[in-house]
């Protein structure tokens, strides 16, 4: 027998570049140039008609001192803390109840009710909510005070508007996490509980046991996910309250948005930019760091 | 499939209870929003409401395209997403071409900065990105929208995925017949990809069609408007107007992405699954 003969290394440089070069430019153009340069424009002042003025340090003192800015920060936070959880507690909850019908058919149904509102247009049905959640003319209320409670100030109060997006983006938001846990759930072998049933382990043992554990990388996954999600909120609240009352819901998104382009203030919107992708950047690193803890990726 | 833990019949019949139950939650502000599109105006705030059509007063849809210019906002949004979808399908094929079956110095370090632009959030570049398409001289004009979502990591991650399961067999044979790398990428590769292709086509067809901070951001003119933005206008009438003709123009926003569900539903869930592996 001869030796098979060395394969000659293969180079494809030439073609590479040919197939590579729109989407590097368009990386290089729009994901790329604009992370490098929101940095940048975070020490200049720039209203885009003159050339950007370095301002060293001018942006992150008015940052530091701008009253508003606590407010953005605080809002956005409790977002995450009321929405995160009901991601990762209630989609998990719907995905398991739907896992657990026996019949096919309705599955395919349930599935396909839960997850619509997430691919319809959101600023669309966000009129619908609003109007649903009127206080004096919505139906909401209108139902509301037939059992006998007062009418509910949905959009007016600052701590109503809070529960008023909540079921908003619950209700717009939650199928894409239901199918991310529902695909996870399909995915864990069944051999599983079959060694369960015959150790007479019960439902809920069955539950915390054998399909929590198993669904942890899912569940980190949503962790993950939706916390980026919703530091980024803006629709929500742009469309039910435009950040009122007053100034109770005005997430860092929308604090963004106003200062660059109701403001035209870009080098200090830049700055704002600049913080919330490192916060971003930060609690997805802690999460990856902290995931080792309790994320379970090898069963054997 | 392992269904053992409501094996007994009550148990099914309790949980499906309750998913109808919230099933009828999820869907009452559809119906609502239909029964009220075709009512009369004067009826439209009417308590207590009713979920089924009352009346059927088709006039409302006329005037959502006689008191705005809402032709032209559907034709703006279908052109726009189909451009999007079409370019973003070619830019990230061939990057992912590249990136599963050719071999060329760096190639992994590349597809890692890649796939480090899909950890950048929207909200973060959204100021840099509009000063670019000021100086690219885009400001106002749909291109703005289109230039923007030609390059998506996510759907060259998705490509490449599928790209990398074909046997390179495939390529060896058809190279020992004389075919070039181009011949190879359209003949063989594309096709054998197809569901893949479509199913980020999917994901990038409802991302552009429902996209409403871009738009909002980088165009003025009516004209050149797409329906989430014409439809926050349409908002702006409620004050004046009437909210069943508002209504209508919702109905109609939601015709494309019922369409999509019709016939993409089994592409979704499997886009939706293989989005979220890890690679």
């Amino acid at each position: 027998m001869t030796k098979p003969k060395k394969k000659r290394r293969r180079d494809d440089s030439a073609a590479a570049a040919v197939f590579l070069t729109p989407a590097m430019l368009g990386y290089a153009l729009f994901i790329a140039l604009p992370i490098v340069l929101v940095f940048y424009l975070s020490f200049t002042k720039y209203n885009l008609i003159s050339a950007p003025k370095w301002t060293g340090l001018d942006n992150l003192r008015r940052f530091l001192t701008d009253p508003s800015i606590g407010p953005a920060f605080g809002n956005t936070l409790k977002f995450v803390l009321i929405l995160v959880p009901l991601h990762l507690v209630l989609g998990l909850l719907i995905a398991y109840g739907i896992y657990c019908i026996r019949s096919s058919r309705l599955q395919a149904i349930f599935r396909g009710v839960v997850y619509f509102p997430s691919i319809v247009t959101a600023a669309s049905v966000a009129i619908v909510f609003s109007a649903m959640f009127s206080t004096n003319s919505g139906f909401v209320n209108y139902y509301l005070t037939r059992l006998g409670a007062s009418p509910v100030p949905w959009l007016t109060d600052p701590g109503w508007v809070y529960v008023t997006i909540a079921i908003f983006s619950f209700w717009k938001t939650i199928g894409t996490t239901f199918l991310y846990y529902y695909i996870g759930l399909c995915n864990i072998p069944t051999g599983y509980y079959e060694a369960a049933r015959i150790d007479g382990a019960s439902r809920l043992q069955n539950f915390f046991r054998i399909t929590v554990p198993l669904l942890t990388p899912t569940i980190f996954f949503v962790l993950i996910t939706t916390c980026i999600g919703v530091f980024q909120i803006f629709d929500e609240p742009y469309f039910i309250t435009n950040g009122g009352p007053g100034t109770a819901t005005v997430s860092v998104g929308l604090k963004i948005y106003r200062v660059a382009f109701k403001d035209m203030n870009y080098g200090y919107g830049s700055l704002i930019s600049a913080v919330l992708f490192l916060v971003i950047l930060a609690i997805t690193v802690i999460q990856f760091f902290g995931q080792k803890k309790w994320v379970v990726y090898d069963y054997e | 499939m392992n269904r053992q833990k409501f094996r007994s019949n009550r148990g099914q019949r309790v949980l499906i209870l309750v998913f109808v139950l919230l099933s009828i939650l999820f869907l009452l502000p559809f119906l609502w929003t239909f029964a009220t599109s075709l009512r009369l105006p004067k009826d439209s705030f009417k308590l207590p409401p009713s979920f089924f059509p009352t009346a059927f007063v088709w006039q409302n849809y006329r005037e959502v395209f006689e008191k705005f210019p809402f032709a032209k906002f559907i034709l703006n949004s279908i052109f726009v997403t189909f451009t999007v979808v079409l370019l973003n399908a070619a830019v990230s094929t061939m990057a992912a071409y590249a990136f599963s079956r050719l071999r060329f110095p760096g190639r992994e370090r590349l597809f890692l900065l890649v796939l480090a632009g899909m950890m950048i959030p929207a909200q973060a570049t959204i100021i840099p990105i509009y000063i670019i398409i000021a100086k690219l001289g885009l400001v106002g004009s749909k291109w703005s929208l289109i230039v923007t979502s030609m390059v998506s990591p996510m759907s060259i991650f998705l490509v490449r995925q599928a790209m990398l399961t074909i046997p390179s067999s495939y390529d060896e044979a058809a190279c020992l017949d004389g075919a070039n790398k181009f011949t190879v990428f359209f003949r063989i590769i594309l096709p054998m990809c197809k569901s893949s292709i479509l199913m980020s086509g999917l994901l990038v067809f409802i991302a552009t069609w429902n996209d409403f901070l871009r738009p909002l951001i980088f165009l003025s003119d009516w004209n050149e408007m797409t329906l989430p933005i014409g439809l926050r206008q349409l908002q702006g009438y409620q004050m004046t107007g009437s909210i069943s003709v508002i209504f209508a123009g919702v109905i109609i926003s939601l015709i494309a992405p019922v369409l999509l569900y019709a016939f993409g539903q089994k592409y979704l869930v499997q886009s939706v699954s293989l989005s979220g592996l890890k690679s």
